[in-house]
Parts: C-alpha cells; sequence; structure tokens
C-alpha cells in the first residue's frame, strides 16, 4: 500500500509519515504542489492525503486535476480552514475525505484506513471485543453471554468504539459520529456517556473493556494496559 | 403624509412664501390703486371748485348770485352727472345747492356741512344716510369787497368702491389658485428632484454585510444626488474592503494557529503511544493533551464566531420545525441533567415552523441548555419552552438555578465572560458558549435576551421570526 502525502509543513509532514510507516504503509512525501501534481501524476497510488494550502499549486487545484485524469484514488483533504463553503467546494471537486486541523492522530489513521478499506473493517452483523458481543441486527449488546440493556445513544457509542477494536477515538470523532456537530465544544458528554456505559459495560466484570486514554479520548480493547 | 420630509418641507416652505409675496403684492395693489382713484377724483372736483371760484365768484360783484347758480348748473349739469355742488355764503346763506341726481343715488338736501377748515382748499368724505360716501372738494374763496363763499364740489366714490370691490374679489379667488397651481407644481418637481433619492434609499437598506458587493444606482445627471450616490458607493466599497480584510485575517490566523496545535498533538499522541512510558510521564503528557484539545476547541469556537460575524453562517439554510429540533435535543442532552439529578423537560406542543442553519439553530438550544445545566444545582428543574406567537418563534429555557446579579447581566454575552471563576465550577468552558448563541441569532436576524434573578433562576428567551405557512 502506497501512500502520497502532499504536506508543505515539514513537522506535520513528518508526524504523519512516522505515524503511516509505523502501520506498514509506504509514503512518499511532496513539500509543494507542483510535484505533488507531477508525482500523483506519475505513479498509482493507493492513497493521497492532501493539504489546502500549498506553495506552487494548492490542494484543490491538484485535486482537480487527478480527479479530471479520472483517476480511482481515495483523496483525503487536510486543511487548517473549515468554512462551509470549502468544505462543499472540495467535496463536489472530487475529495473522499475531509479532516480539519488541528487533528486527533488516532483519527487521521482511522480515516485513512477506511478509505483504503484494507484490514478487518468489520462488516460482520456481530462486532465482538473479548466477551463482548454488539449485535448491529438486533442492536443487541451481550456481555459474558448476559444481556445488557443500553439506551439508544450508549448502544450507538459502544457500537462505535467496537467497529475498531484497540482504536482510540478522540471525543471530537465520537460526537461527530454519535451526535452531530451541533454538540461540538460540549465533550463533557461524552464522559458523561461513557461513564454510564462503564457502569453497565464494565463495573460488574473483572475485565474492563472501555479505557481512557488521557488527553485522546476512548478506546474498546481488552489489551492489558502497559 | 410624513410632515418630517424633505419634499414636504420644501412644498411648505415655498407655499408659505408664495402665499406672503402673493399677499403683499395684492395688498400693495390694492391699496395704491385705491389711494390713486380717490386722488384722480378728489383732483378733479378740486379743480372744477377752482373754476367756479375763479371764472364765477370772481364777478359776482357784478354779476349777482342769482347769475353764478345758474351758470354753474348749466356748466356742469349735476343733476345729470350724479355730482353734488353746493356754494355757500359765509354767512351760512346757501347761493346754490344741486338738485337730486337723475338716477337718485343721493338727496343733495341730506349732505350735512363740511367741518370748518382754515385751509383754503381741502376735502371730506361725508357718510351719506343711505351708507353712500360722497366725497368732497371745498375751497374757501375769499376776496376782497365781497363776503367769502364755501364752494363743495362732490361726487359718490360708487364707482371706485365698486372697482375696486371688483378687484378685491379677483384677487381673493385667483390667490388661493395661483398659490395651489404652484404648490401643486412644486410638489411634482420636488417628488421629481427627490426620486433618485427613494431609488437609493431603497436599494441602500437592501445592502448588507452579506451582499457588500452591491452597489447602489448612480444617475448620470451631474447634480448633486449624483454625488451623493457616488459617495456612497465609494464608502460602500471601503466597507467591503475592510469586510474581505477582516475575512481574510480569519482564515490567515486560523491556518497559522492550527499547524502549530497539530504538530503539537500529532508529537505529543506519538510520544504517549510509547509502550515503554512511566505511567508518571505518560499522565503529564495526558494533561498536556488535554489542554491542547481544549485550546483547539478555543480556537474553533472563535473561528465559528468570526465566520459568523463575517457573514457565512447562511449557507445552509432551510426551513424546518423548531418545537421539532427543541425535542430531539432536549432528548439528546437528558443525560446531562439526569446526571445532576436535574429535572429537565422540553413543552413543543405545536409545531413552530422556522427558517435558517438548523444545525447552528441546535447549537444555540444545545449551548443555552448546556449553560442551564451548568449553573444549576443538583436536583434542581430546567424547562425548555417552545411556541409560536405573533409572527415570532420563541423559545425559553428557564432554570431555577443560581441566576446572574444584575450587573453581570448585560455582559453574559461577551467573548471570554465568565460571572466569576467559581461558578464555572471547574468546567472547560472559556465562556463562549453564549457569545455563539448571540452571533448565531444576530445572523438569523433573531434576538436574544435574557432574565435573572440570584438564588431564583435565569430565564433565556430567542425570539426568531415565524415562518408563515
Amino acid at each position: 500500500m502506497r501512500i502520497l502525502l502532499v504536506e508543505d509543513e515539514k513537522k506535520v509532514a513528518d508526524i504523519i509519515a512516522r505515524g503511516l510507516k509505523a502501520e506498514r504503509y509506504a509514503v512518499d512525501l511532496s513539500h509543494d504542489g507542483q510535484t505533488g501534481w507531477e508525482m500523483a501524476d506519475a505513479y498509482d497510488y493507493d492513497l493521497v492525503i492532501l493539504d489546502l494550502m500549498l506553495p506552487g499549486l494548492n490542494g484543490t487545484e491538484i485535486l482537480q486535476k487527478i480527479r479530471r485524469k479520472n483517476q480511482e484514488v481515495p483523496i483525503l483533504i487536510l486543511t487548517a480552514r473549515d468554512g462551509m463553503a470549502d468544505k462543499i467546494k472540495n467535496f463536489e471537486g472530487g475529495a473522499d475525505d475531509y479532516l480539519t486541523k488541528p487533528f486527533a492522530f488516532a483519527e487521521l489513521m482511522l480515516r485513512v484506513k477506511a478509505l483504503l478499506r484494507r484490514g478487518p473493517v468489520n462488516r460482520s452483523s456481530v462486532l465482538r471485543v473479548a466477551d463482548l458481543e454488539v449485535d448491529r441486527l438486533s442492536q443487541q449488546v451481550k456481555r459474558a453471554g448476559k444481556k445488557v440493556e443500553l439506551t439508544a445513544k450508549e448502544y450507538s457509542l459502544l457500537e462505535y468504539l467496537a467497529t475498531h477494536p484497540g482504536r482510540v477515538f478522540s471525543r471530537t470523532m465520537i460526537i461527530e459520529h454519535v451526535w452531530d456537530q451541533s454538540f461540538e465544544g460540549l465533550t463533557n458528554i461524552v464522559d458523561v456517556y461513557v461513564r454510564h456505559l462503564r457502569a453497565k459495560v464494565d463495573d460488574p466484570y473483572p475485565t474492563k473493556l472501555l479505557r481512557t486514554v488521557r488527553g485522546v479520548g476512548y478506546s474498546l480493547s481488552d489489551e492489558v494496559d502497559g | 403624509m410624513n410632515t418630517h420630509s424633505i419634499r414636504f418641507r420644501l412644498v411648505m416652505w415655498y407655499a408659505g412664501l408664495l402665499t406672503g409675496i402673493f399677499l403683499l403684492l395684492c395688498a400693495l395693489l390694492y391699496l395704491n390703486l385705491r389711494h390713486f382713484l380717490e386722488n384722480d377724483l378728489r383732483e378733479s372736483q378740486a379743480r372744477r371748485a377752482r373754476q367756479i371760484a375763479q371764472t364765477l365768484l370772481v364777478r359776482v360783484q357784478q354779476t349777482g348770485e342769482r347769475y353764478v347758480a345758474s351758470q354753474t348748473k348749466d356748466w356742469y349739469e349735476p343733476e345729470i352727472n350724479g355730482r353734488f355742488i353746493r356754494i355757500t355764503r359765509a354767512d351760512g346763506e346757501t347761493v346754490y345747492l344741486s338738485g337730486a341726481p337723475k338716477d337718485g343715488s343721493f338727496d343733495p338736501r341730506q349732505v350735512p356741512a363740511l367741518t370748518p377748515s382754515s385751509q383754503p382748499e381741502f376735502s371730506q368724505k361725508l357718510k351719506l344716510p343711505g351708507g353712500k360716501t360722497l366725497l368732497i372738494a371745498a375751497l374757501n374763496f375769499k376776496s376782497s369787497g365781497h363776503p367769502a363763499y364755501l364752494v363743495e364740489f362732490g361726487e359718490l366714490l360708487d364707482p371706485v368702491e365698486t372697482m375696486l370691490d371688483h378687484l378685491f374679489l379677483q384677487l381673493a379667488l385667483g390667490l388661493p389658485i395661483a398659490v395651489l397651481v404652484a404648490v401643486g407644481g412644486g410638489y411634482l418637481l420636488v417628488r421629481r428632484a427627490l426620486q433618485p433619492v427613494e431609488v437609493i434609499t431603497y436599494k441602500a437598506e437592501r445592502i448588507t454585510q452579506h451582499s457588500l458587493s452591491e452597489r447602489l444606482p448612480e444617475a448620470h445627471t451631474g447634480d448633486e444626488l449624483q454625488r451623493l450616490s457616488h459617495s456612497l458607493n465609494r464608502m460602500i466599497a471601503r466597507l467591503d474592503d475592510a469586510f474581505q480584510n477582516s475575512k481574510r485575517f480569519v482564515a490567515d490566523a486560523s491556518h497559522e494557529l492550527r499547524t502549530p496545535l497539530t504538530i503539537l498533538r500529532g508529537e505529543l499522541e506519538n510520544l504517549s503511544e510509547d509502550a515503554q512510558l512511566n505511567p508518571e510521564v505518560r499522565s503529564r503528557l495526558g494533561s498536556v493533551l488535554e489542554e491542547i484539545e481544549r485550546l483547539s476547541r478555543i480556537v474553533e469556537q472563535l473561528f465559528a464566531l468570526s465566520r459568523l460575524d463575517a457573514g457565512e453562517a447562511q449557507t445552509e439554510w432551510t426551513q424546518f420545525d423548531l418545537a421539532e429540533l427543541a425535542k430531539t435535543t432536549t432528548e439528546q442532552m437528558s443525560l446531562l441533567a439526569e446526571d445532576k439529578g436535574i429535572a429537565m423537560t422540553c413543552q413543543a406542543s405545536q409545531k413552530v415552523p422556522v427558517e435558517g442553519d438548523r444545525a447552528r439553530l441546535k447549537q444555540v438550544v444545545v449551548n443555552l441548555l448546556d449553560n442551564a445545566i451548568k449553573y444549576t444545582p443538583e436536583r434542581g428543574m430546567i424547562q425548555l419552552h417552545v411556541r409560536g406567537a405573533n409572527g415570532h418563534a420563541i423559545l425559553e429555557v428557564a432554570d431555577n438555578g443560581i441566576g446572574i446579579p444584575p450587573d453581570a447581566l448585560p455582559h453574559i454575552f461577551e467573548r471570554f465572560y465568565r460571572v466569576d471563576q467559581a461558578r464555572a465550577n471547574g468546567s472547560e468552558s472559556a465562556g463562549l458558549g453564549l457569545s455563539i448563541v448571540k452571533s448565531i441569532c444576530t445572523a438569523h436576524g433573531a434576538e436574544v435576551e435574557v432574565q435573572s434573578t440570584i438564588g431564583k433562576g435565569s430565564r433565556f428567551r430567542v425570539k426568531l421570526p415565524l415562518l408563515k405557512n
């Protein structure tokens, strides 16, 4: 899997490249728009991560050029501005996903994974983490074979975390997925729901699955915390 | 009619001035004419009285008084000409009195004697019993050798009066008509001249911060109005520039702040994933990450505010039911209230259709409820009430929490304002939630107001235009 990263901020580019390499992706880096476009033109990439504000060609122009070639390659836009107009313009221009800086690194990894459709994109109707079962069809949750009663929001939250066991979800991601953008800035709502979820899913059992990663977010995992 | 409008005032001034000048002219004309006609009459009578004295009375010694009387009658034919002639001797004896005029307009015998005067020539107006006025020129004729005589020559002022009455009537009728015509013409002229002002006003009303690229119409008439609209247009252009600059500034600042935040966050997240990390260090890293998240959130909110103020919030306007929005939002946030043992209810029985950016207005509800939950102690109560009344959609959030002190009330919608640090009870809020509420409301043409009593609770009310079905 080969990823093209076009990002002029060297430090941002380094962090992203490092993270992607740690996930065993091959990463080509370009620090300006012109080279970025030439590289995208010359090689077949599995994914392009594109910053919008670039010297030379800007991200939107590269996006249009790539799409004019009718390439199927998924494109993830990184941007430091999140005006609604920008977002619409780029989605119309053929972007597959959109991430606003400053983003949680965990979130970028999740989106990259989703775009590459690699690894266990769990499409089965039952998600399993240790002895926890989440049935997406009946929206039933069982822990150690016993049914757990959850409210609709608690269920959405648990299901979302269960789609990528071991992955850390930031509060922003959880809010956007389980609630909507209107709740941004209201991060304690996630904490309250996680606490209620914990009381039902974790507290009665010796193994705790819902983990808090301080400063980052939450994850569902049976790995013993190091 | 607007009595303060330039059109009204201009026409009124114009009409007043015109009426004044007309009245003055008419009065002058009338009085002058009257003076001239009376004088003329008096002159001709005096001349005739002199004729009688110099041609007849001079030789009264030779001819005798009888001859004077008959000659006077022959020459002036007073009965035919409607004249009054009387010659009186100094001892009071009447030498001659003209007969009654043929038209019977007056009776000479009823004309009273004149007030004596030492002047050689004088004139008097006499009111006759019939109401008519007789203008009499009199002459004291003295000569050595015979007694003094008083010669009176008079004529009715009637023809003069009639003529003047006629003139008065014509002026009295003509003046209002002339003024009316002038005012009407003036009104039309002023209206025509001010028509561009109406157009400019109409157009200017429609230029908002979102349509600063539009300009006012400029008529190329070369007059003051063209200069005015040109100046206004240049002012709008400068405003436009200023707005564009501030928008650009926000976009640039946004980029400049976000990039270092991204780096900080990425590096620290990377570090904290290191499994070898000592738990103490990991906890400190977590604490720094929390602060970065908070900082990012403040930056987000600030930019959201700037964008709202710059008018970029109108991208996704739809029509929707505010009551339904309030109900779902209350439901979604119910756990936050429950967590503090607060009873949160939503009353929204009928549909309340409004138009706007649904996500933004939802944020208003979220922020108001969040605020209420934050400042209401455990076991408190929060009521959300949505209704339509008098063309307005009204959304009220009332709590029985700690309330807001009166001196803080005017400031609570200001950015970063906090009633006091303790009240935020360690929450992460930066004091931007209510500013965002205010900005969203302003962008929707809505009003937001607050009433609060310390210890009793607060009531926030948002008033939006109601959509007509």
